[in-house]
């Protein structure tokens, strides 16, 4: 049996028409003499009716203040792919070819017990292959699983699988089935070497590696989610990206060494950001250690993603996602840290004081010396990313990034690297034109 | 340069035997939460330039283009407030004095730095997981240099001499099925 999975993002299942366009290219497999298997996610994108931040918006709405249960969280957005593969399947149907809806837990999919970002566990797809066998085209709820508890709860618990979820679901499948090819569909043409927003002009590569697609996302560009990337390097099937509403080829993404070379693979940006920068000279040598770890210790807890860290004898400093910005803000403003045996006192302090600090710091003004731990903050940057393949140790690639920006009249305000790429700090308003200036030089237009 | 012929040491997780059953199973479709394998590069050198004259983008350019001009690869590139930072193999040490010195800005090396690799796939999906290897590594009492990270690993430099430190006590709190155990246990 040739099979063959088809993952249909949200903008692929948006509107009836995006639907009929899906619905083509199944069909289209189907006639080529593949099984098709479907995976769809919810329906259009963020403000859609049905989309995934709509649903979660409708419990935010009864009380901000209140985070929903991870368990009937999950329970609530995995409704958005229930609905789309229903229609999905029932579209097939008006068409004249036999289909059938699968939740992710009928389709045979376990997965272990983190609620909002499960990971597969494992596939049994007995019941796929049955209706395959009857001729089915089947369709699949991308984005979620079930966890079966040690002890054999019944009925197991309903997982998501986080962010990208639909694509590992399809490449999975494609594993558990050992389908001939996945295939992602989005809107784009595949895997660009920079965003055609900024670069209007990006080609689309044929082929790129999964190490190279992977940083490409690790970086904020969201094209395939490295989980899906993995998976499907792990168990060799070939993986595509193509575009729903065109016939371009798409982008192949391939193992190392079927595409072996050194180059630039693209020019990717992070969303905004805000850096912070924790000014430790006030701090005794000593505590040093204890101020760091502390800072860390609260990022670890509170879940903040960070990037560019930088740490150097006298000062500490990262990168947040602004969304994330206001929790960094909220549990470290006016945090006090007792540290050594003569108990010296240290006040964080977020940007320009608080009233919240200098209050802290009158109360603690019986207590003797508050020593401020100030923290700088450069709100509106963007991380830009040069990605490449065996190509980071070049010497002068440093040289030959920063003289280009600087040329453009663009600030760095922090750099940092990788194995796989090298990142620049720069505001956030220059963003596309560092993009640009960056595709330029690396020749970029003519990568392919 | 980082692949060069620097030796490579690396510790691969081995779950113990009171790993649970649902770690167990998760690489039968995708790679296990948290670190998998720690791996160190020895052979490097921290080095510092400071003091710059003003326009310091100027001066920093001016001392990129010597070192790239004299062929040597640098890494972990950090803009200090009055200079920069980076790393180079401790082989290259003697030339890329040689050429600070050429120059005449002010400078001083750390030798016998060590690069830890920390490899956990997905990190970024992992909430906190980034910090938290920081948080564990600082904890451990040794003086980090610098810190990068690749979408499947996390890079640090720091004194050779604490590097096997670092690496076990990464290996006793963010490897193999206690972590993850604890990861699950706090979801649920």
């Amino acid at each position: 049996m040739r099979i063959k999975v088809m993952k249909f993002g949200g903008t692929s299942v948006a509107t009836a028409e995006a639907r009929l366009a899906s619905a083509m290219r199944v069909i289209q497999a189907k006639e080529q003499g593949f099984r098709p298997v479907v995976v769809v996610s919810a329906i259009g994108r963020r403000g859609a009716p049905y989309a995934t931040d709509t649903l979660i918006g409708v419990l935010k709405e009864i009380d901000p203040s209140v985070d929903p249960d991870p368990r009937e969280l999950d329970l609530l957005i995995a409704c958005g792919e229930i609905m789309s593969s229903v229609i999905f399947a029932h579209l097939l149907k008006t068409l004249g070819h036999s289909a059938q809806a699968f939740r992710g837990g009928q389709a045979g999919i376990r997965t272990d017990g983190v609620y909002g970002n499960a990971r597969i566990v494992g596939i049994n797809p007995v019941s796929l292959v049955k209706a395959l066998e009857q001729g089915n085209i089947v369709v699949v709820c991308g984005f979620q699983g079930v966890y079966v508890a040690g002890d054999g709860a019944p009925g197991g618990e309903l997982t998501t699988l986080g962010r990208g979820g639909s694509d590992t679901t399809a490449s999975a499948l494609g594993a558990a089935l050992k389908a001939e090819a996945v295939e992602i569909y989005t809107d784009v043409d595949g895997v660009k070497t920079a965003d055609p927003d900024a670069v209007p002009a990006a080609p689309t590569l044929r082929r790129v590696t999964y190490d190279e697609v992977a940083e490409i996302a690790h970086l904020g560009a969201s094209v395939v989610h490295p989980r899906a990337a993995e998976i499907a390097m792990q168990y060799d099937i070939p993986l595509w990206v193509k575009n729903t509403f065109s016939d371009d080829p798409g982008t192949v993404i391939v193992k190392r060494e079927d595409h072996p070379g050194r180059r630039v693979t693209g020019v990717t940006h992070t969303g905004k950001l805000v850096y912070v920068q924790f000014d430790l000279s006030v701090a005794a040598q000593e505590d040093r250690i204890g101020l760091e770890s502390r800072i860390y210790q609260t990022m670890a807890k509170y879940g903040v993603n960070l990037f560019m860290l930088n740490l150097n004898p006298s000062s500490t400093g990262f990168a947040v996602p602004r969304t994330q910005y206001p929790m960094v803000r909220d549990v470290l403003d006016g945090l006090v840290i007792p540290l050594g045996e003569e108990r010296r006192v240290y006040l964080f302090q977020i940007g320009t004081a608080s009233r919240e600090v200098e209050t802290q710091a009158t109360l603690l003004e019986p207590f003797g010396t508050v020593r401020r731990v100030k923290a700088e903050l450069t709100e509106g940057c963007t991380m830009v990313s040069l990605v490449g393949h065996d190509y980071m140790q070049q010497p002068g690639l440093f040289l030959n990034v920063l003289t280009t920006l600087m040329d453009g009249q663009v600030p760095v305000l922090q750099t940092s690297d990788s194995d796989y790429s090298l990142s620049v700090l720069v505001p956030e308003a220059e963003t596309n034109r560092a993009v640009r200036l960056l595709h330029d030089r690396f020749q970029l237009e003519a990568a392919s | 340069m980082r692949r060069s012929n620097n030796r490579t040491e690396t510790i691969s997780c081995d779950d113990s035997p009171t790993t649970p059953p649902v770690a167990a199973q998760e690489t039968a479709f995708e790679k296990q939460r948290g670190i998998s394998r720690v791996e160190t590069r020895v052979g490097f050198c921290q080095v510092y330039v400071g003091q710059l004259s003003q326009p310091l983008s100027v001066h920093r350019l001016a001392v990129l283009r010597a070192i790239a001009s004299s062929g040597i690869s640098i890494d972990f590139l950090k803009l200090t407030p009055s200079g920069l930072s980076f790393v180079v193999p401790e082989g290259l040490r003697t030339t890329l004095v040689d050429v600070l010195q050429g120059l005449g800005v002010q400078h001083s090396t750390r030798p016998d730095r060590t690069i830890i690799m920390v490899h956990a796939v997905n990190m970024r999906d992992e909430e906190g997981l980034i910090a938290e290897i920081v948080e564990s590594a600082i904890a451990s009492g040794a003086q980090i240099d610098h810190i990068g990270d690749g979408h499947d690993h996390l890079l640090l430099v720091l004194s050779s001499e604490h590097a096997p430190q670092i690496a076990a006590h990464f290996e006793q709190t963010l490897m193999g099925g206690v972590w993850r155990q604890k990861r699950l246990t706090k979801s649920a």
